[in-house]
Order: C-alpha cells, then structure tokens, then sequence
C-alpha cells in the first residue's frame, strides 16, 4: 500500500536540477530526427543507455487501452537479429540490468552496462525502435504477464483501484480517462494488425529521444550513434523497411510499386537504382503524423462524491482537484504548497489529522502534474474507528487555512531549504541524469531546465502559495471517494 | 575528385551512411579498470567504531549509527522492537517530537530510526544542526507516554491493514513456519501482543539494544577524516551505555516433509506462494558467494534466472517469480515465489519445487553459470555508483570478519566458482521435500494444495501466522464423549461391573523409557498412584535423578536437581484433588474440575472430539477419536509468571491391563523439544509407596 502510494507520489514530482553542480551535456538531431542528449563522467566505469518515446496511454484509443504499456512488455521479446528472450540474456550476461516503465504520457527503456558495452546498449535499443518482433507468440504471453500484473499491482491491492477511480470520474472527454494499464477486455480483442499499426505510429525515430550518460567517449559515441540509429530511415521510410523485412515481395510491389530486390537491406538507405532512390525519398519525406491529445480544461462539474467498495479493513478517503498541466507556470508554487501541507514529518497534514487528532493512520497530498494537466490528491486511510468525515473535516480546515492565510516565514525558509535539499541530491546516479535530461527535453521544455528549475523554484513567494491554493483547491469543484470495506469483509471481523 | 571521394571513405568508413550489417552483434571495448575506495576505519574510547566513506561529489553526507547487539526475543510482547524503533524520536529530555520534526524539517534533512539503529542525512552546510539532534536523541530518548500511547493505537490500526495486504500476510506466515517460536524471527506481532507492550518495556529495550559498545558509525559523504573524528568525539563521544547484548539464536524449524500452511484472503484474484526452508549458514563463511550465485541462477539474476524463464517467460503465470536468499548472523533462510492468478496456483508451486529439486540433483550449465557471474560482476561494478556502497563493504569485512581485501578479490573469487561449487552448495544448503509452502489466497484454490503436503494435513494461519484450528461444532455432550470414551476403554463394560472392578484395583506403577534425539542416554520415568488420588513421578537418566514430586492426598510437594524442593501450594493441592482414580474422566463431574467440549478438530490428521478442561491453573484440551473414543492426545497450557508453556502429548498402541486399555507408546512435545516414550512396564495392585518420590 505504501509502496504504491509513495511511488506514486515520486512519478508526480520531478525535480530535475541543481544549485551546486552544473549538469553538462551536449544535445543534437539525427537526420531521421532522434534527438540525442549526451552527458559524460567518468566516476564509475558504467554507462546508462535510455530511449524516450513519447507515447503513452493517453495516445491509445479508447478501445484499446493498455496498448503502451503493453508494449514496454513486448519490445522485450526481441527483434529480427535477436532471438525471443535473448533481449535481457544479452544485458545480464555483459554484466548490465536493465528495465521500462510506462506512464499516461511516456514509454522509457534503459540499460545500465559496463562502460565498455556502450556499443552493444545502442545496437539493442536500435534493434528495438528499428523491427521489434511484434507477434502472436510474444503477443500472447505478454498478455498473460501483463494481466499478472494488473492482478498483482492493482486488483490484489487495497486502495489501488483509486487512482484509476479519480481519473475516469476526472477526464470524460481526454484520455487521460483511462490509466496506463488500460483494459483487458481490449488487449484480448486487439489482433496482431492492431499491435502492428501501433508500432508503426509511435516507434519512429522522430518520437524517440535517445540520453546517454556515463563513462563515454563524446566522439565515439556520436560514431556508434550514426551507425546504429543514423541508418534507420526517416518518416515512413522506416515503415518501408519494416515492410521490406515482412512483406513478401508480391506485397511489396503492390504497395510501393517497385521490387524490393532494389533495396539491400544492409544498406537500404543507398539503393543504387534511380527509382528505388526517388520511392525511399518519397517516403522519407512523408512525415509520420503521430496523433496527440490537445491540452484539456475539463473539470468536476460540481462536488462529486462516491463510494468504491474494495478489499479493505480500514476505510479510506480520497479526494482530487484539478491543477493544471505540469509545465504551468502555476505548478512551481502548487508543488511548494503540497510540500507544506504534506512535505515530511513535520508537514501540516502528518502534524494534524495523523498525530495530533489522530483519525488518520497515514495521511499525504501529492501534486500530480501530466503533460496534458494536472491533478491536486488528498488521501487518508482512517484510522482504527474513526470516520471519513472526520478526516473530511480536517482536510477542509487544511486546505481554508492554506487559503486564508499566507504561510509563516519559518515554514516558507523550511520548504526552500527541503527543495534545495532535493534538487542537490538528486542526479546522483547517472540513470537519474539520463531519464532527467531525456524527461526535461520531452516534456519541460528543454533539457537545460535540469539546471534551472531550483531558480524558478526559489522565485516562488508566500504570496503565490496562497494565489494558487485560492485558485485551485475549489471547494466546488471537486472529487471525493470513499473507500469502504467490501460486506463481506465486514462479515468476517 | 574521385581519388578524393576513395581516400575519405577508406578514412571514416562509417560516413558511407546507413550502411549496416545489424546480423553482427558488437564486441565489447576492452573491460575497464574498477576501483574500490578506501575506507577509514577508527575507534572510539567508548566503543563506537567508525567508519568513513568520503565523496565530495554532492555537498551531502550521512551518518548511520548501527547497533551490534543481537535481535532480542519480546515473548508476549511480539513486537517490542518495532514499536520501541518508531518510538526513538518522539522526544528528549529538551526536545518534543514536534520540535525534532521541525528543527529536521526546516534543513530539509532526513532523520530517521529503527529498531536497531539511528541514520541523518543533510547537506554538509546543516550538518551541525542535523548532528545535534541526532546526538540528543541518542543520549536523552525518553519515550514520552502520550507518543507511546498514540504508536499503539496506530499499530492497532495497522494490525487491520495487515488483513488486506496478502504480502504482509504471507511475510508473516513464512516467518511463524520457518523459524520456531522461541527465535526472534518467529516472533509476529499480534494485538494481543501489543497490548502487553508499555512504556517500562520500550525504555527497557532501548537500554539494552542501544549502546555504544560494539556499535558502528558509518560516515558518508562530503565530509574528511578530521572534520570526521571531531564531529563524531563531539556529537558521541560522551555517549555512555552497557555491555554489547549478544545471543545465539540457532537455525530455524527443519520440516520432516513438504509443508503446506494456507493464509485465507477473502476476495483475492491472485495467490501470494512463498516456498522457504532455513538454511545453515552465516555471513562471514566461505561458502557465501557461492551459495548468492547459486540463488541468482534459481531466482534472485533477474530475467536470465531460472523461476523467472520458467514461470513468467515460458508459462506466463505471473508478473514476476524470483527467490531470496537472507543470510543474518541470527538465522538464514530461503525464500521463492511470487504472485499467481487463482487457476494456476498449484501449477506455480509445482513448477517452483520443480526447479528447486532440479537444481540440487544437478548441475547448472556453463552458460547459466557464466551469464550470471557476468551478470552479477556488472552488479558489483553498477553498485559503486553509491558512495554507501563502499562503506557497507567496509562495514561487511568489520562486521562478518572478512579478509581485509575480500571486495578487492571478489571479482576474481566469483570468476573461479564452478558448476562443481555451485552443486555442493546446492546440496548442502538447499532442502529439497522439506520446504514450506505458504499460500495466502482465495479458498478456492485450497484443494488443489493437498497434493503438497507429505502428512495430508494443511496447516490453517491466520493474517499474524498464528495457527487457526479448524473446529466443527460437536454432535455430543462433553459428559456423552467422556461415557464412550470409558466405554471404549473398558470394552463396554456395564457400569456396576466396572465400578466394582475399579474397586479392587488400588495400585498401580507405570514405567517408561523415553529418548530424545538431543540427549545421547534413555531416560526412564516411573510413576505410581495409590487409590484413590495418591500420586508419585519420578524422572531419571545416566544414574542422576532429574526431578519427582508426589501427593499423598493431602500434601505433596516437587524436587528438581536445578532448581530444588518446594512444597505444594494449597492452590496446587486444590487441583491434585480434581484428578482423582484411575480413570478421572469418571469422577470430572464431582471433583471440581470445570469441563466443556469445544467440537471436533483433527488431531494429528484424525478427526476428535475435544474437551477443554480447566482445573484454575492450567488449561488442558483432550483429544477422543470421533470413531474409537480413544484419547490419542492432550495439550496442556500452563502460564507460570508471564511465560507461556505448552506441553502436547499423544498416546497410541494400547494395549489391556485387567481389561482396561492404556496406551503404551507416546510422544511428549515441549517446544521444539520432542520425547518418544515406550512402555517398559505397567503393574496393577502391586505394593506401591510414595517414599522414593519425596
């Protein structure tokens, strides 16, 4: 239980910079337009080696979801050089580990290797965005992981239904209505075309962010990166040479009106033949159009409150406003009033409701900013014979407080000090820089904010902190579930 | 021009662009050179041994005070030491809790305890700060009432959530099948337990567990030697405290077969499976790196292991299956599983024994056996990374008496271990048809878990691994079992007839040899009753007497070679009286004794009828086969200042002494230790006295 909340209160939060040791790096395009980002030390002799794409479940359709983080499963299952289960054989037996996760905005793949396998990271992960094996073997067994793992993380776990619960009532219309595990229903009706069709809109180079860092060699690494990601074709040319592996040639012709004895597949960028040339041109000029969601402003139309039943003992309650996306101007000083009110031992929300009036056995707030918005989350699980309406109680009088009165000096200096804190400690491995720099560039507006964002912190006032609460912490506009123990569970105390 | 062209594509072959035989996998640059820091080492006046591991890379250090002493037993009070940890921080002599948080808080540090030690984490620049309250709370802890009394309600609190979360469940109930009661591990806090926990007892624990005697301070960070050595002289140099608590605790429970023990989740979609057994070993031994990757290749290497291949890759029955091996000083054991969708729950244990057996019978591969070294040498290289690494490495060698440059070697020592090493290990730690297998699920996969268990018999848990006896309401009255169970034993006999054959029997000498594997010699017991309640016992071994005791209906009294003589007490002579003739159960409803039956429960894999008895001392509960009537067991509870002890007997093989049946085998269990008793002889109305028992 904890786990997973903590988890997600970590995902919510991304700091990325710090005061005292400039994070330097270099960042480039490929020509296909894989944007490259590169940081160089050499304290320990390993190499983090990461991919970026910029897909996530909020691109999937409504009827079929769970698609991206289905297929940070199935992009393990190999390619047209690598053996089903050889993926990981390869990481582990060069000493190296290896892993993905998936959020509503993001896929991220890394490998963390010995420095002198730099070379085999970025064969694998080209491997990967080039021609994954996308079928129905690995199809099929991923699908029965992935329902393990829904079962394991989330139906078998009290609680965490909630943050899928706070999302479908939250976004009607945008798709962040679904969360990234997504429906089972639909990883069993989608066929293999499905999963293929997929592939070929969000595994293309100009969705890809490639971040290394580590023990590297600027200049050869940017050689080895040419090799293996500069020779995978641009636009739908990629798209082409998937075809040129699979189709058989009759196909091919059909489609694209030439042989594919024209093309050599280990330089299919250079056919000799003229109009082999000007068909690859054609398709590498037509650019892969990768549909995304605009940016949303809907709301709780109203105070909407629920009951979820579930495997409980203990009841809980859980509450969300809507904050905006996370790259908002707001969302500095909001992420600074969450910290008072839930940053630590001493913050207002542990100090009231879980050790002065003691109705709470673990009480927190988080601010969860996405791409496309962002949500306020109150949570408390009650404790032992105290009610959800006490805790609701004592979370309004958190939150009119905040908003009515502007925070001490003291607590401001104690959260200023917390975020420099923060920002110092982290990127203190390089997997943290790689996925920093990467998740910077994707999503925050540029890689160099990994060094920038305590300023921007720091410039936040009491006076905002108290804007922002008024703002967004609407008492009228709202979602409130409870979560009560399932009858039966009542019946066997 | 075109001379040109040639000469730069023999140059820089590689801007020939997109040319590429991906088929050709890369080779690796040549390995480079990997450094292990020095740590420092030095000692305090007072005990403390310090350890510091500098990194100037993040203006940030640490310091984690680190207790020698060993885990301590809490009895009736499972959970001392959790709660005393948690309690560490709720205030000083000159510091509130709230004043602590604050005074941490407003430097954005980390402070932080536990049941055996007390860890800070600041940047350099607040050090002195983050130091001061540390230090307070080291000397001044004093574990104010209304913190004490706020801890216990949360853990109350808790104690429910554990009802939810099949993780906690099946962590509990592996703790309470692998390690035996008396062993710390074994303990599980309950409520019941936690409401014996009070302030005296925290205060108590801290004392004892903290102390700077053997302790270990491990310094991390941006921080040198002498700024170091002046910190920790200032900060905890005065810190005074007793003796380092040291204690051997042994291994844990060996099962005679595979054991099954089911955790009942209401609602659960999944089966937790948590297969373990204890293992024999301790940190510091030799075969330790080989028993790691020999754990690594069955379960604990990641997607290359073979649980993993097998029960995700291959079957797909669950996210992840991985095994743990935990070596501490204070007991070792194996743990494998992971979470199963309902349907394939007995499949998955299958499997996992499967691989368990199949890596004792036989060797690993080379290939496994070098993927995994690789694998596990890029671990050892990845985790240099940290600074903490390098001070736990340092602490390792001080702590588990390691050569001084066993991580300097350890890359080479893993090189050299064979497929010959990793069977021996295999062979010699691992069990196999001997585990535990805990299941926390839903009862409809209950069943289907029969087939594992070698006596047929699942042991039932609750969420706190305490064992649930499952009870069916009793078709019979407590005083109709009693009548049939005399009748079983007196072959029908009407009741005029048996009174009167009773009648004549005045005497009666029992003797019995027992043995017990932990004591080289038999032991012989010998016992007498003299109608109708005179009783005499005496128990001798090797020519020494260990103990007797007697009552002659109207005083008694007990003699023990440790502990002496001692008369009985009027309230002992009080429940003599209660057991009276050679067969009680014929005289309960006169004597006093207080008796109920409590339904039917299975006894060693037989369905009983049980009778609870109380006699204001002690409670016993007998077990009657529901077919035969025939006692074949008894539990005795006696609770003698504040210690629980419970005594199980069971009784077969009986054999007719004038008619009546008496059993004339039995095993006599207290705790882990177990007799196995033989009737030597067994004589009605012979000349009996008490003399030899006084």
């Amino acid at each position: 239980m904890k786990n997973i909340l903590v988890t997600g209160v970590l995902a919510s939060i991304t700091f990325s910079g710090t005061a005292q040791r400039e994070i330097e790096y270099i960042e480039y395009d490929l020509d296909n337009g894989i944007h490259v980002i590169l940081h160089e030390e050499h304290a320990t002799p390993i190499v983090a080696v990461s991919v970026m794409y910029h897909v996530g479940s909020k691109n999937e359709n409504s009827n079929r979801t769970g698609f991206a983080h289905f297929f940070e499963h199935l992009l393990f299952e190999g390619s047209a050089n690598i053996e089903r289960g050889e993926y990981s054989e390869l990481v582990e037996k060069n000493g190296g580990a290896l892993n993905a996760n998936t959020s509503q905005d993001r896929t991220y793949y890394y490998e963390i290797l010995p420095s002198n396998q730099l070379e085999l990271g970025l064969w694998l992960e080209s491997e990967r965005l080039l021609h994954a094996n996308v079928d129905d073997v690995g199809i099929e067994t991923q699908r029965k992981v992935v329902k393990e793992e829904k079962r394991q993380r989330v139906d078998n776990q009290p609680y965490a239904t909630f943050i899928s619960e706070m999302f479908m009532r939250m976004f009607k219309e945008h798709p962040y209505n679904w969360v990234p595990i997504g429906s089972m229903e639909h990883l069993d009706a989608a066929v293999e075309d499905d999963y293929v069709n997929f592939y070929r809109t969000f595994y293309v180079p100009a969705n890809a962010t490639l971040s290394i860092a580590g023990d590297i060699n600027i200049a050869q690494t940017k050689a080895w990166i040419d090799k293996y990601f500069g020779s995978i074709p641009k636009g739908q040319a990629i798209n082409m040479f998937r075809d040129f592996e699979n189709l058989s040639a009759t196909e091919f012709i059909g489609k694209y009106g030439i042989d594919p004895s024209m093309y050599d597949g280990n330089d299919f960028l250079n056919p000799k033949d003229k109009k082999a040339k000007s068909v690859l041109r054609k398709q590498s000029n037509t650019a892969i159009v990768i549909p995304r969601p605009e940016k949303t402003d809907e709301r709780p139309n109203g105070v909407i409150k629920e009951i979820v039943y579930d495997n409980i003992q203990l009841p809980g309650l859980f509450m969300a406003y809507r904050f905006p996306h996370q790259t908002h101007e707001d969302m500095y000083a909001l992420e600074m009033m969450n910290d008072v009110l839930s940053g630590g031992a001493s913050s207002r929300i542990n100090k009231s409701l879980v050790e002065k009036q003691q109705i709470a056995q673990f009480a927190f707030s988080f601010a969860y900013g996405l791409e496309d918005a962002g949500l306020g989350i109150f949570a408390a699980i009650a404790a032992k014979d105290k009610s959800l309406d006490e805790i609701q109680i004592a979370f309004d009088a958190q939150i009119e407080l905040i908003k009515n009165e502007l925070i001490s000096q003291e607590e401001f200096e104690k959260i200023q000090n917390q975020y420099e804190n923060s920002f110092i400690s982290t990127n203190s491995t390089i997997a943290g820089i790689a996925e920093s720099l990467a998740n910077n560039h994707v999503y925050n507006g540029g890689a160099g904010k990994i060094n920038t964002e305590l300023k921007k912190y720091m410039s936040v006032t009491r006076e905002d902190i108290q804007r922002v609460a008024k703002k967004y912490l609407t008492q009228d506009s709202r979602i409130i579930l409870h979560y009560l123990p399932k009858e039966e569970d009542n019946l066997e105390e | 021009m075109r001379k040109y062209i040639l000469t730069l594509g023999l140059l820089i072959p590689t801007l020939l662009f997109g040319q590429i035989d991906r088929s050709i996998r890369p080779k690796a640059a040549p390995a480079p050179t990997i450094n292990i820091k020095d740590s420092k080492v030095f000692t305090m006046d007072n005990g403390i041994t310090v350890i510091l591991s500098e990194n100037h890379k993040i203006p940030r250090v640490s310091f984690n005070l680190v207790m020698g002493s060993s885990p301590m037993l809490a009895r009736e009070k499972a959970g001392l030491s959790g709660i005393a940890g948690s309690l560490i921080m709720s205030g000083t002599e000159s510091r509130s809790k709230d004043k602590i948080d604050a005074e941490i808080g407003y430097i954005g540090a980390r402070l932080s305890a536990d049941d055996n030690s007390v860890y800070l984490s600041c940047l350099t620049k607040h050090m002195t700060k983050g130091l001061t309250v540390m230090s307070d709370v080291i000397h001044n802890a004093n574990f104010p009432q209304s913190e004490v009394d706020r801890i216990i309600t949360q853990n109350e609190s808790s104690l429910l959530s554990t009802k939810s979360d099949p993780g906690a469940m099946a962590s509990n109930a592996e703790s309470a099948a692998t390690f035996p009661k008396g062993h710390p591990y074994g303990e599980i806090m309950t409520s019941e337990s936690l409401k014996n926990i009070d302030r005296t007892s925290i205060v108590d624990y801290f004392k004892k567990m903290f102390t700077p005697n053997g302790s270990y301070l491990v310094v991390v960070g941006d921080i040198n030697l002498e700024e170091t050595k002046t910190a920790v002289e200032k900060y905890f140099g005065q810190w005074k405290g007793g003796k380092v608590y040291k204690e051997e605790w042994g291994t844990g429970t060996r099962n005679k077969g595979n054991r099954v023990v089911f955790v009942k989740k209401v609602g659960a979609v999944q089966s937790v499976i948590n297969v373990s057994f204890a293992m024999n070993i301790k940190p510091g031994h030799e075969d330790y790196l080989k028993l790691n990757v020999l754990n690594s290749i069955l379960g604990a290497g990641g997607f290359a292991s073979r649980l993993m291949q097998n029960l995700r890759e291959d079957k797909a029955y669950t996210y992840g299956c991985y095994s743990r091996a935990r070596v501490t000083n204070d007991g070792s054991w194996l743990s494998a599983g992971g979470n199963f969708r309902n349907e394939v729950t007995d499949s998955a244990i299958t499997q996992i024994l499967y691989e368990i057996d199949g890596i004792i019978e036989d060797y690993v591969t080379a290939d496994e056996l070098s993927l995994m070294k690789a694998s596990m040498s890029g671990s050892f290289a990845r985790s240099l990374e940290r600074p903490t690494t390098v001070a736990r490495f340092a602490l390792n060698i001080i702590k588990n008496d390691l050569p001084k440059n066993y991580y300097q070697n350890y890359l080479k020592a893993l090189d050299a271990i064979t497929v010959d090493d990793i069977l021996e290990v295999a062979q010699k730690y691992f069990t196999a048809n001997k585990c535990n297998i805990v299941v926390v699920g839903n009862e409809e996969v209950l069943p289907s878990l029969l087939k594992f268990d070698a006596d047929g018999e699942i042991e039932l848990m609750d969420a706190f691994g305490n064992e649930i006896k499952e009870t069916i309401p009793s078709d019979l009255t407590a005083d109709e079992i009693l009548a049939k169970y005399v009748a079983a034993i007196t072959n029908d006999l009407p009741r005029k007839k048996l009174l009167k054959k009773l009648k004549k029997i005045k005497t009666m000498r029992e003797v019995l040899e027992l043995s017990m594997s932990q004591i080289p010699f038999p032991m012989k017991s010998t016992s007498v009753w003299i109608s109708p309640n005179q009783q005499g016992e005496k128990m001798e071994g090797k020519g020494m007497v260990f103990n007797t005791s007697y009552f002659d209906g109207k005083t008694g009294g007990t003699s023990n070679m440790q502990t002496g003589s001692a008369d009985l007490t009027e309230e002992e002579i009080t429940v003599k009286l209660m057991t009276t003739g050679l067969i009680p159960e014929m005289n309960y409803a006169t004597s006093g004794m207080k008796y109920e039956v409590v339904g039917i429960e299975k006894f060693n894999g037989t369905e009983c009828y049980v009778i609870k008895m109380e006699d204001g001392m002690s409670e016993a509960y007998d077990y009657f086969d529901q077919s035969t009537f025939m006692k074949i067991g008894s539990l005795t509870i006696e609770t003698k200042d504040g210690e629980t002890q419970e005594v199980l007997k069971s009784y077969g093989d009986f054999v007719a002494s004038e008619d009546i049946l008496f059993p004339t085998t039995y095993t006599l269990s207290v705790g882990d230790v177990v007799f196995n008793g033989k009737l030597v002889s067994r004589e009605l109305n012979v000349d009996v006295s008490l003399d030899g028992f006084k």
